[in-house]
């Protein structure tokens, strides 16, 4: 942070105006920030403390309640275990591809700026108009294809049954998921000197060995970052189970978010999902400040 | 030498499989969309026999797309000149004055403390709260964008006007420049490159939302063009056409414009991601 003591007694006519300006300047963004960001928060924190179903005009504070109903709701367990179980394999799977990804692209041949410049264009496109794309592909276009080539598992659709519709959203996922972690990935990989690659050759060293030797110590920050900010967003996943499964089948692919949505809207539980959210939301911000340290520890290199 | 060739055919064919995951499904849906279902179950992959443009048409035609486009538009506008008038004022104020300023330093820390604050813990009662303030629609939607967006845009800009020189500002003070005209005709220029960042990651975030309008938004007429594709269903079930036009509208925009700024916008996108 820059430390500006020039003239710092504040008396002179200057540093008086300079500061009613500087007041002026922060006041809209401030109010606004505290109306819309912060007080709904305080609102969230006070609602999980109450025995609301969002609908009546008065409720009671019951204090943890909510929060301690929970480690008995199954529905709640259920989600739980199914958001864990998909954020861990989104997070393996994007790792692997976005790294290999990487590498191919960081080659020094001809072409390289088209496809970075293709596997980058799902990033730019809207999570849910993706996942209905999909829908349809998965449901009309992936079946037909099945029969024309005889394959037993393509005959119906991925999303219809409860073994695969798992792997069908985290499919989707990854189709648009990977895009923004193939370019920090790429930009990490520009931190490496090329001379250690150089010498490395020289000593006989295959690119194997260069890899996790060379490459790997040097990335692994962004991966660090990468893996937390893919943590993250699986563990929040909405998008693309509202519009694939919308939870089914057989209410096999709620995510805690879609749980909390339920719970709040369709289920009158209005103050129980308040609960859940922040159960979320602090699991969320551990991950958060363990990634904050990492990225201030990378500016030390 | 022929290990290093094959090699690169392999990259190729790596690369070229991978392109082909990405451009299919967009293929599909471009090509389904100017087919007739009939012509479409034949076979999915083939190109259409002629530019049909009938189900674009039936999309078009209906009476919530232009609503809903402008309503996308509109809040998207919204939130862009709010960020350009109201953020880089409060980063400034921010940044110059946090060295000797306690209130100040305050503020950041204030503002700070939304990176760590997930959307979930929010996102129940800001429904109750945007109906109790009288703001379920596209203008109070927007309002309630710029304020979520607060810390990201400050987080950005801060960051970026710490590494400005002041020098340039304590010599407009000495020719007498008020503060105001200081920031406008100094400052300013110089962020042009942070502030392009910002708001192209901003106008895909909100052109793209979908959880916000889904939660604020439910009379039809404040759909956005998310929601109505969301919403969109065609009048049988087995007339699927439109519904690939439907897609393909709302797709087309963010796809043009990633044509014309591909640079700007990876830029944008993957700057601040590493920290946000």
């Amino acid at each position: 942070m820059s430390v500006k003591g020039k003239g710092n007694n504040g008396n002179t006519l200057i540093q008086r105006s300079r500061r009613t300006t500087f007041m002026l300047f922060s006041l809209p963004g401030v109010l606004l920030y505290s109306v819309f960001f912060i007080y709904p928060v305080g609102l969230g924190i006070y609602y999980s403390l109450t025995d609301w179903n969002g609908i009546t005009r008065d409720w009671n504070v019951v204090g943890f309640q909510n929060y301690i109903t929970l480690f008995s709701n199954t529905r709640y367990q259920k989600a739980m275990s199914f958001t864990l179980r998909y954020a861990v394999l989104l997070v393996l799977f994007t790792l692997v591809l976005s790294v290999v990804l990487a590498l191919l692209l960081d080659k020094p041949l001809k072409g390289m700026t088209f496809y970075r410049g293709m596997f980058f264009l799902p990033a730019v496109l809207c999570g849910i108009t993706i996942s209905l794309v999909f829908s349809q592909i998965f449901m009309r276009v992936l079946p037909l294809l099945g029969s024309a080539l005889n394959l037993d598992f393509l005959k119906k659709s991925l999303l219809g049954r409860k073994e695969t519709a798992q792997y069908g959203i985290l499919f989707v996922n990854l189709w648009q998921g990977v895009a923004m972690p193939t370019v920090l990935m790429l930009a990490g990989m520009q931190t490496v000197p090329n001379e250690l690659y150089e010498s490395a050759k020289l000593d006989g060293a295959d690119g194997w060995h260069c890899f996790w030797k060379i490459t790997m110590p040097f990335l692994l920050p962004t991966v660090t970052i990468v893996a937390i900010l893919t943590l993250k967003g699986g563990l929040g996943v909405f998008d693309y189970i509202k519009g694939l499964t919308d939870g089914g089948p057989n209410n096999s692919t709620i995510s805690l978010s879609l749980l909390i949505w339920q719970d709040a809207f369709n289920r009158q539980k209005f103050s129980t999902a308040v609960a859940e959210a922040i159960i979320m939301s602090l699991i969320l911000i551990a991950f958060s400040v363990v990634q904050i340290t990492f990225s201030n520890r990378k500016k030390v290199y | 030498m022929g290990a290093k060739r094959l090699g690169k055919t392999f990259t190729y064919l790596l690369l070229s499989f991978g392109c082909m995951l990405i451009v299919l499904p967009l293929y599909i849906t471009l090509v389904t969309a100017m087919k007739t279902p009939a012509e479409s179950l034949r076979s999915f992959l083939t190109l259409p026999s002629g530019l049909m443009l009938d189900n674009f048409d039936t999309v078009i035609s209906h009476s919530g797309y232009w609503r809903s486009f402008g309503n996308s538009l509109l809040i998207t506008v919204i939130v862009l000149c709010g960020n350009v008038l109201i953020m880089p004022p409060l980063s400034y104020a921010v940044t110059r004055s946090m060295g000797y300023s306690r209130v100040f330093r305050v503020l950041y820390y204030y503002l700070l403390i939304g990176i760590f604050i997930p959307f979930q813990v929010k996102m129940i009662p800001l429904v109750k709260m945007m109906s109790s303030f009288g703001l379920n629609h596209p203008v109070g939607l927007a309002i309630l964008c710029i304020g979520s967006n607060t810390c990201e845009s400050t987080f950005l800009y801060v960051g970026y006007m710490q590494s400005l020189p002041s020098e340039i500002e304590e010599a407009a003070y000495i020719d007498g420049a008020s503060p105001a005209r200081t920031f406008y005709e100094t400052v300013m220029p110089l962020i042009t490159p942070i502030l392009a960042t910002s708001l192209i990651k901003e106008a895909l975030w909100i052109w793209n939302d979908f959880m916000l309008p889904l939660l604020i938004l439910n009379k039809n007429e404040y759909f956005t063009l998310t929601l109505f594709a969301y919403n969109f269903k065609s009048t049988d079930n087995t007339d699927f056409g439109p519904l690939f036009a439907c897609y393909m509208l709302q797709m087309a925009p963010m796809l043009i414009f990633y044509l014309f700024a591909q640079k700007h916008i990876i830029g944008g996108l993957t700057a601040g991601a590493v920290k946000g």
